[in-house]
């Protein structure tokens, strides 16, 4: 009764394409992302000629009244040990405003926005994964299913690692389609809301390249909540660890032990998908090169830092959860 | 050739904050290809934890294990083709169809899809395949996990208590599904079941279970009915004189209300020959009938 070839591989593939909650998942998704992208289109419009004659106008009147406060503060007395400058602020054309900053609805700039929201399309995009990730192994498990499934094929890590394999992939497939959707939709905004705006040189090399780190942020994403679900054999469990994580271990390092920041998710997601890698000003004393006691230190996470820590914490739970399943007794 | 071979195997189960629970404890097992070999024993008696540790599932703490001749759980991945298996309750993903879950196990295994649809005919299920496997009926959810074990179309099939949660039509198709399965000759069949009167109607073998032992194996007959062995009931019109005559040749012989139990017959013709060769014309001779359900009780009994 072989008359097609065995295939584990197929099977999970179709086996994932006939999820019904995952494919809500992502029609979900889909629904928000556009609802996103007009709603953006509200917030933006292309300037008209009306319109820019009264921003300049507002942007004159604006400049005159900052103008004149200086001029009186400048004669106040000033405080010990500061400067005019200090105290009375920068005059108006040093203030770095243009005129879009006074358009009542401001112009979409491909080349300012394009780039920064694809690191968020991407941040957007891993947080469906994780669920679909931990939904993905975590029903096998509720089910019993993946028990029924090693009747057909015992090699556990095989089974394992097939599944994560189709996951990866999906969510690779669906993390590169969130980014082209979105060059789509902005350049849509950019010709009805804006304008492409003055491109760098190089800019379609860094927006790309942003874009397949956020495509590799997706992938790990996916994994951490499949490795999660994994471990604990249960998709809510692992949704709420991955909770607990997010909103109450990070938050109390970010105000306990700054210093550990470095290691934290988030900043390695944000780290991976900016254009050159996250800032982070930590709070804490310490004595710098010139012997002056300072607490403000500046740490720049690279794109690299970001990928090593993120692929790395990944790869140890999905270990960790494949060995513990290999050796298990299964009910 | 041996289908199933366990020796000495041994397992027992850690539990937390609870006394580790021995589930086998030396168990021995072999069953012969062909036919239908019944796993009989109580409940907790260890015949799940048995067909798991086969199945891989469990690891046996210790003792050899074969299935189809080859050692397991090493060569599960070669052997697993020829069994289908279905242990306790089916394991199937709730928001499938029937169909859907056989068709992604059928994937797996390189199995066709019309091969589903006999499977799914077989146990009557072809008209209800494409609703939610949640919304069947246990009798239903049993039928298909017993489609799933026979997809392969296997040559060892294992049904751990496949009557449970049926109703007595249901019991009945089954029984009959496995006897026919069993008188193939392709197949064989190793069904669990606590129902002596299930092992008893389509068992043609069987080894009974004690607390994670083999307490007792052979045929069906032998095992159970064979308990009561030799002995006769008889009437005669000279009761005293029959019995002094049957005493005279070595048989125990106890008066019950108005006839005679003889216990160590192993020809009742003998005792026919003996008794009117000294003028004692029978009346009645039967057999003992043995009481199935005693015999199972007393070989699987508490004896520490
Ligand atoms: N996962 C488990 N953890 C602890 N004890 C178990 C587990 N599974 C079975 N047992 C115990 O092992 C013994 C044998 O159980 P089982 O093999 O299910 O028996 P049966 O199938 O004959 O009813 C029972 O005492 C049972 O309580
Ligand atoms: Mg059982």
């Amino acid at each position: 009764m072989t008359d097609q070839r065995p295939s584990l591989l197929r099977a999970e593939v179709h086996r994932f394409r006939s999820r019904r909650f995952i494919r809500i998942l992502v029609l979900l998704a889909l629904g928000g992302f556009v609802v996103g992208l007009v709603i953006a289109g509200t917030q933006f419009a292309k300037p008209s000629a009306a319109g820019l004659a009264d921003a300049q106008r507002i942007m004159a009147e604006a400049g005159q009244q900052q103008e004149q406060f200086r001029q009186e503060c400048l004669k106040q007395p000033q405080p010990p040990g500061q400067t005019a400058e200090q105290t009375c602020g920068p005059p108006f054309e040093a203030s770095g405003l243009g005129v879009e900053d006074f358009m009542r609805t401001k112009p979409f700039v491909f080349a300012d926005t394009a780039p920064g929201a694809a690191g968020g399309v991407a941040a957007g995009t891993a947080a469906l994964l994780f669920l679909i990730g931990a939904t993905w192994v975590g029903a096998e498990w509720s089910s019993k299913s993946m028990t029924a499934l090693l009747f057909w094929e015992p090699r556990r890590l095989k089974v394992i690692a097939t599944k994560l394999a189709v996951l990866l992939g999906a969510a690779a497939l669906i993390g590169a389609a969130a980014q082209a959707l979105w060059l789509l939709g902005a350049k849509a905004l950019a010709a009805t809301r804006g304008s492409t705006g003055r491109l760098p040189d190089g800019f379609y090399g860094d927006l790309l390249a942003i874009q397949a780190r956020g495509v590799l942020l997706v992938v790990v994403a996916g994994a951490l909540g499949f490795a999660l679900a994994n471990l604990v054999r249960n998709t809510g469990a692992a949704l709420g660890l991955g909770f607990v994580y997010f909103a109450v271990v990070e938050n109390a390092v970010r105000v306990l032990r700054p210093k550990w920041e470095p290691g934290l998710l988030t900043n390695n997601a944000a780290a991976l998908v900016s254009k050159d890698g996250l800032r982070l000003y930590l709070n804490e004393t310490h004595v710098d090169g010139q012997g002056q006691l300072v607490s403000v230190r500046e740490i720049v996470l690279s794109h690299l830092h970001g990928g090593v820590v993120l692929v790395l914490t990944a790869a140890v739970l999905v270990a960790v959860g494949g060995v513990l399943f290999a050796r298990r007794d299964l009910q | 050739m041996a289908v199933i071979e366990v020796n000495d195997a041994t397992k027992t189960y850690r539990r937390r904050r609870r006394p580790p629970q021995k589930a086998l404890d030396g168990l021995d097992l072999h069953v012969a290809e062909g036919g239908v070999h019944g796993f009989l024993g109580p409940n907790g008696s260890g015949k799940t934890t048995t067909i798991r540790a086969l199945l891989g599932l469990v690891r046996a703490d210790s003792g050899e294990l074969r299935l189809l001749g080859r050692p397991v759980p090493r060569d599960l991945p070669q052997v697993v083709g020829g069994v289908g298996a279905l242990v306790e309750t089916p394991l199937f993903f709730p928001t499938f169809s029937g169909r859907l879950n056989l068709q992604l196990l059928a994937e797996t295994a390189g199995v066709s899809r019309v091969r589903v649809e006999e499977c799914l005919e077989l146990v009557d299920l072809q008209d209800r395949a494409e609703d939610r496997f949640k919304g069947y009926s246990l009798g239903m959810k049993q039928r298909l996990g017993i489609a799933a074990a026979l997809l392969k179309s296997p040559r060892l099939l294992v049904l751990d208590e496949p009557s449970n949660g049926l109703d007595p039509a249901g019991i009945r198709d089954v029984r009959e599904l496995i006897r026919r399965l069993g008188a193939d000759g392709s197949t064989t069949v190793f069904l669990s079941s606590h129902l002596l009167a299930e092992v008893e109607q389509v068992c043609d073998r069987v080894s009974i279970l004690a607390r994670g032992k083999c307490v007792a194996t052979g045929p069906v007959h032998e095992v159970l009915a064979g308990r009561a062995t030799g002995e006769v009931r008889l009437r005669a019109p000279d009761l005293a004189g029959a019995r002094a005559v049957l005493e005279g040749a070595g048989y125990a012989v106890t008066p019950v209300d108005g006839a005679l139990r003889v216990q160590g017959v192993t020809a009742p013709a003998e005792l026919t020959r003996l008794l009117a060769d000294q003028g004692h014309y029978l009346e009645e001779l039967s057999p003992v009938a043995a009481d199935l359900e005693s015999a199972f009780l007393e070989l699987t009994e508490d004896t520490p």
